[in-house]
Order: C-alpha cells, then structure tokens, then sequence
C-alpha cells in the first residue's frame, strides 16, 4: 500500500470565545492517497474550510488545533513552529482559495509573483523562473503567456485569475493542494474549464487534492472519494459514485436528494427540516439527530463512531444496529 | 380565463452611462460610454406559470426583473401587467391599484430585511402602505397568519431579523411579499445565497404557496439546476438578449441555441452520467464592447460570416442563423 499524502487522525479545532469554547472540527479522521482527489462537502459552519486551513497551518487565534495529528507524507505538521510551516507552505503545499482577486497582489505584475514563489521555493536564476512562468501559464491555458506576463492581476477576467492562482499553486511542485470553493466565485461556463484544469494538473503530476466546495456538482464530477461534513464531525466518507447515487448516513440522504438536477425531474426536493445546529449549540450524541427522520434513543446520547460499511465509513448508528443484528 | 397573458415585456431595452466624469471626458478626450444591459427582450408569462431567466453574469437578468417590477424605467420597450403598461404616466392610477400585485424576492436577505425593524413591522408593511386592514388587531392577526403560511410562529414577529438564518429571513421575505396579496412575484436569485438543504426548503415552499394562491413567478436564477425544478418556461440570456426560449423540458432535452448547449454541456452535476464534456472556449466579452452581430460569435463552434454582421432576429424560440437556416443537427 502507498503512503497517503496527507493523513489526518482525530482532528480538533478549537475557538475559544468569552461565551466558551466552541468545536470547530471534532475528531476528523481521513487520508488522501498521491493523485487522488478528495471532495470534502457540506453546508456553511460544517467545519470544511477550517480543515483545510488546518492542514496549512492557517489557524490564527483565538482559533487552535485543540487534538489530533496531521502527517504529510507521514512528517507531522500540525505541531511544527510557524517559520518551519511557512516553508511547507507553497512548497509542498499549494493553495487554491476562492477569490483570486484576494490571493493575488494587486501591485505586482503576475509575472513578479510567479518568479519569487518558484525562487523562493526552488533554486534557479531570474531567467530561469521566468521561462518557468510563462510555461506553467501556458499550462493553465492562459493565451500569449509571453505577453500575459507582464500584465496585472487587474487586466485578466475572473477565469484566468483564477487561472494564474492555480499557476502560483503550482509553481513548486507540491504534494498536496488545497482548493477552497476553487470555482464558486465563477461563471458555470468557466467553472467547468477550472474544474477540468485542476483535475488533470494534478493527475498528471500525481498531486493529492482536498477539494472544499459546498457545490455536489462539482464534486461529483471531480472528486475521487467524497467527505460529507456536518458539524464539525465527519457524517459519511467514500467513493464518491457510492455516496452521491447510494448515500447511506440520513444527512447524505438528505443532502443529496436536496440538490435539484439537470436530469430527470422530482417534484418536491427531499427536505431536511431545520437547519444545521450553531458552534455554541451542537447537540449531545450525534449531532444531527435532532434533524434525523431515523433517529432513536441512542442518537440524543452516544455520539456515532465511524463504522465501515460497502467500503466507506459511515457515522450513524443505524448501521451499527444493523451490524447488531446480522452478528446475532 | 382569458388568454391574454398575464405579464407582457415588448422589445425591453435598457442602456446604462458608464461614463467617466465630466472633467476626466474632457481631459483625457474621451467619448461618454454607454452599456446596453438588456436589448430587444420580449416574452410572455401567463397567469400561474413560472418563467424563469437564465443567464451567467453579466447576461443582464436582473436588469430585466428590476424594469418588470418598475425599480427600473426602461430606456426603450414597455412592460404590461394584465393589461396595464407600468410605465405609462398617463395610466399612473391604475399602475398604483397595480403595485399591490406585483412583489419582489431578492437574492440577499440579509440586505433586504431592515435591521432596527421587527419581523411583525416588516411584514405589516405592506399591509398598511396598501390600506388593506382597518385595525392593529387585524394587521396582528393578518401578520401571524403570514408567518405560520411561510413556516415560522407568529410569535416570531416579535424578534428582528438578525435572529434568524439565512433561510428563514428569505422566508420573511416572502411572507412580506405575500402581505399585499400579491400575484406577481418577481424572484432575483431567491436561493444562491442559501445551503442546498435550506434552497430545497425554499424551493418546495415557493411551489406550495404557488399552487395554493395560483401565484405567477417571474424566476431569476444562474443555476440551472434550480431553474429546471422551478419554470414551466425559460428563456436563456447572454450579453443582455434572449437567445433561446421555449419549454422547460424541451431546453433541457433538445438544446437549439448553441450556447444554451454549451452551458447545459458544461453545468457539473450529480446526476454523473460520465458524458464527457467538450471543452467550453473562452469567457463572456466586455459588454460595453460587445461582438458585433450574434455576440456570442467569437465563442460560438458554428460561427460563420453571416454571424459576425448580422444579430439574428428571436424566431421560433431561437436567435441563432445556423440553426434558422438548419446548419446544426438537432441536439
């Protein structure tokens, strides 16, 4: 068996607020394995965002990682000092973030930023970067990349923005790369070209991908294995075919049958009623009980661990009950 | 029931000034520049139908809603709602008895519901602006039956609306919209700010009032998705025209236009047919510059000369030369 690129073990973050402390992400447990894509989903507040910015060592107080180990290529990193994490970053880990007007700096060409990312990180000269720079904009698809160069952030359109930070992401040949909502500020007809690049990028250099996104399409259609968060907590985590067509924690039912498709035409979306629960108010046992159509008295008091089941990890009780039963 | 339909838009235009200041025009010898948001937009609703705009941004959709409601004038062209043209001064009695009718939901409801106000105001206000309840008693009692129909408590109208989520003040908002007993109800994005679970709620909570009241929506909306679920009718935009309308289920299945192509070929979604895609070219044009002719030409896989001079005229649901003259196989 390959190492994982990235593996993650009981994972906890923490916000200390004067109303208490609140649990960002509790106990998030996952790998990604070199080349694959992992689509970690769920709705604003399930803790998605913060995994990821987790990972790159982003927490800035009063948030912490209160628990748990974060490895990459089996090294930790989550208890590294700054100096050392920020030469990790953008290193061995590339950052796609959601606004490419904010991960660019408006005062340097883009050409300026490329080159003193690959210099900072790798040793070549001036010309070198730059022959760099312009290749790796010619691979993310930007026409004339000679002149493009030269231009500011301002002068290119949202797509090829984001196009450039996929470009600044990869400059140094990462390991793993964070995408956080990499499409969500973005046109339908351009997201698919994002989506198609990013993908093929990185299955082309064997980079692992964490794909944060609230959108199941794109996940869908790029993803490899599939996290559904909720709360903080871990709900369901597979292959992506088997969770989105055969969704077995109630919450990935919910969710999927939710989403409106292109295809075939329900009547009524499967509703879920309420909403997500508060930090400050995540209830007892597992957190999506008070929500659940399936719930039981076990649910409002023991919290779910993750069970395997048809090759995925499901946080339900259910399953375990089911387990119960067949063992008997 | 007349055929008549309900809400009419003829050959709607609107041109925004862009221009710099007077004093940098002069100084730097520029012209005055003007952006044409929406031209030559024409469509029906019919009474208890939900007609839905689609189109990236930039495609001038929510221009559109905002001239159907009047937020807007309209610089050429002229909408009639049953039978009355809102922006016609000579008509401003009957445009005013017309106003209680049409409503409008907007995209974000954290900015459409007043902060220092209480639910209960909020909704009431409507109720109050049109005289439609004699006694406080009434407008209380009115306002409790308007929450419990949107799916809160009446008790609710006692908080404001910073105590609620994103998806029960869009249901605020709706219950305000639903005050004055409106028809009409204009959409902008009701749901792209709200999670898919939340959307679904609202989405299902739209049709149930809409069945009920026989409401008529006019849907605003970039997913394509949603639009599919909600309209029995749609018309897709790109730079400021319809280039295709027609039936929910025709557009989905048989695709005229080839840039409603292009977007239902490049739209993710779950369905996971593993179609594979064809690569979408490029990104919508400036539209203070836009293409001449078809403005979707430089992107457009069927372009030929005709296209780049001539904008092809909406005919039979579609705007298109190479479909008019039958050069692309039905989809």
């Amino acid at each position: 068996m390959t190492q994982p690129v990235l593996s993650v073990r009981d994972l906890k973050v923490e916000f200390v607020t004067r109303r208490g402390v609140l649990k960002a992400i509790d106990g998030v447990s996952f790998d990604i394995a070199p080349g694959e894509v992992l689509g970690v989903v769920g709705e604003s507040g399930a803790g998605k965002s913060v995994t990821g910015a987790a990972v790159i060592g982003l927490i800035e107080p009063p948030g912490r990682i209160a628990g748990g180990e974060i490895r990459l290529k089996g090294e930790r990193i989550d208890n590294l000092p700054p100096e050392a994490m920020r030469r990790i970053r953008g290193k061995r880990i590339g950052m796609i973030f959601q606004d490419p007007l904010t991960s660019l700096n408006p005062l340097y060409t883009v050409g300026e930023q490329l080159v003193e990312t690959i210099r900072t990180h790798l040793p070549l000269s001036a010309g070198q970067a730059r022959r760099r720079a312009i290749d790796l904009l010619a691979e993310v698809g930007i026409p004339a990349p000679e002149r493009r160069i030269d231009g500011y952030p301002h002068e290119f359109s949202g797509g090829m923005r984001q196009r450039v930070v996929i470009a600044l992401a990869l400059c140094a040949e990462p390991e793993l790369v964070i995408a956080d909502e990499p499409t969500t500020a973005l046109d339908v007809s351009v997201q698919a070209q994002i989506i198609t690049l990013i993908k093929r990028l990185c299955a082309e250099r064997g980079t692992a991908v964490m794909l944060v996104t609230h959108d199941m399409g794109v996940i869908a259609e790029t993803a490899d294995r599939v996290a559904v968060m909720y709360s903080g907590r871990i709900a369901e985590i597979g292959p992506v075919r088997d969770v989105v067509k055969r969704p077995l924690h109630p919450y990935a039912v919910g969710l999927m049958g939710a989403i409106p498709s292109l295809e075939g035409q329900a009547d009524r979306l499967v509703q879920i009623r309420g909403s997500m629960p508060r930090l400050s108010a995540i209830p007892p046992g597992c957190a999506f009980h008070p929500r659940c159509e399936r719930a039981f008295a076990r649910c409002s008091v023991e919290r779910p661990s993750p069970l395997d089941r048809d090759g995925r990890k499901v946080a339900c009780h259910l399953y375990d009950e089911a387990q119960a039963e067949a063992a008997s | 029931m007349s055929e008549l339909p309900f809400v009419e838009v003829r050959r709607l235009r609107r041109v925004f000034d862009v221009s710099k200041p007077w004093l940098n025009r002069m100084l730097e010898r520029e012209q005055k520049q003007y952006l044409t948001a929406v031209d030559d937009v024409s469509f029906t609703i019919r009474r208890g139908e939900t007609f839905a705009l689609v189109g990236e941004s930039g495609s001038g959709k929510s221009t559109v809603a905002r001239m159907v409601v009047g937020l807007l004038p309209p610089s050429a062209g002229e909408v009639v709602i049953d039978g009355v043209p809102i922006n016609d001064p000579a008509r401003a009695a009957e445009v005013r008895a017309l106003r209680r009718r049409i409503q409008m939901i907007f995209q974000d409801p954290y900015a459409s519901l007043n902060p220092r106000w209480r639910v209960e105001r909020i909704i009431a206000e409507p109720i109050r602006a049109f005289h439609l309840s004699a006694s406080a008693r009434e407008v209380r009692e009115r306002v409790g039956e308007l929450l419990t129909l949107v799916g809160l408590h009446p008790a609710d109208g006692a908080k404001f609306p910073h105590e609620f989520s994103g998806g029960q003040r869009q249901r605020i908002a709706i219950a305000r919209a639903l005050a004055s007993q409106a028809e009409f109800i204009v959409c902008d994005e009701p749901t792209s700010a709200l999670d898919v679970s939340v959307q679904a709620q609202i989405l299902n909570l739209m049709r149930d009032l809409q069945d009920r009241f026989g409401l008529t929506y006019l849907f605003i909306s970039h997913n394509l998705a949603v639009v599919r679920h909600m309209a029995n009718r749609i018309g897709v935009m790109y730079l400021g025209r319809i280039v295709e309308i027609g039936g929910g289920r025709e557009l989905f299945v048989k695709p005229q236009h080839p840039y409603t192509r292009m977007l239902l070929n490049a739209v993710p979604d779950i369905a996971m047919t593993g179609r594979l895609r064809e690569a979408v070219q490029g990104e919508i044009p400036n539209p203070i510059n836009p293409p001449s002719g078809c403005t979707f030409h430089p992107r457009c896989p069927f372009v030929f000369d005709r296209c780049r001079r001539e904008v092809p005229p909406l005919e039979a649901g579609v705007a298109c030369h190479a479909v008019a003259e039958g050069r692309i196989a039905a989809a």
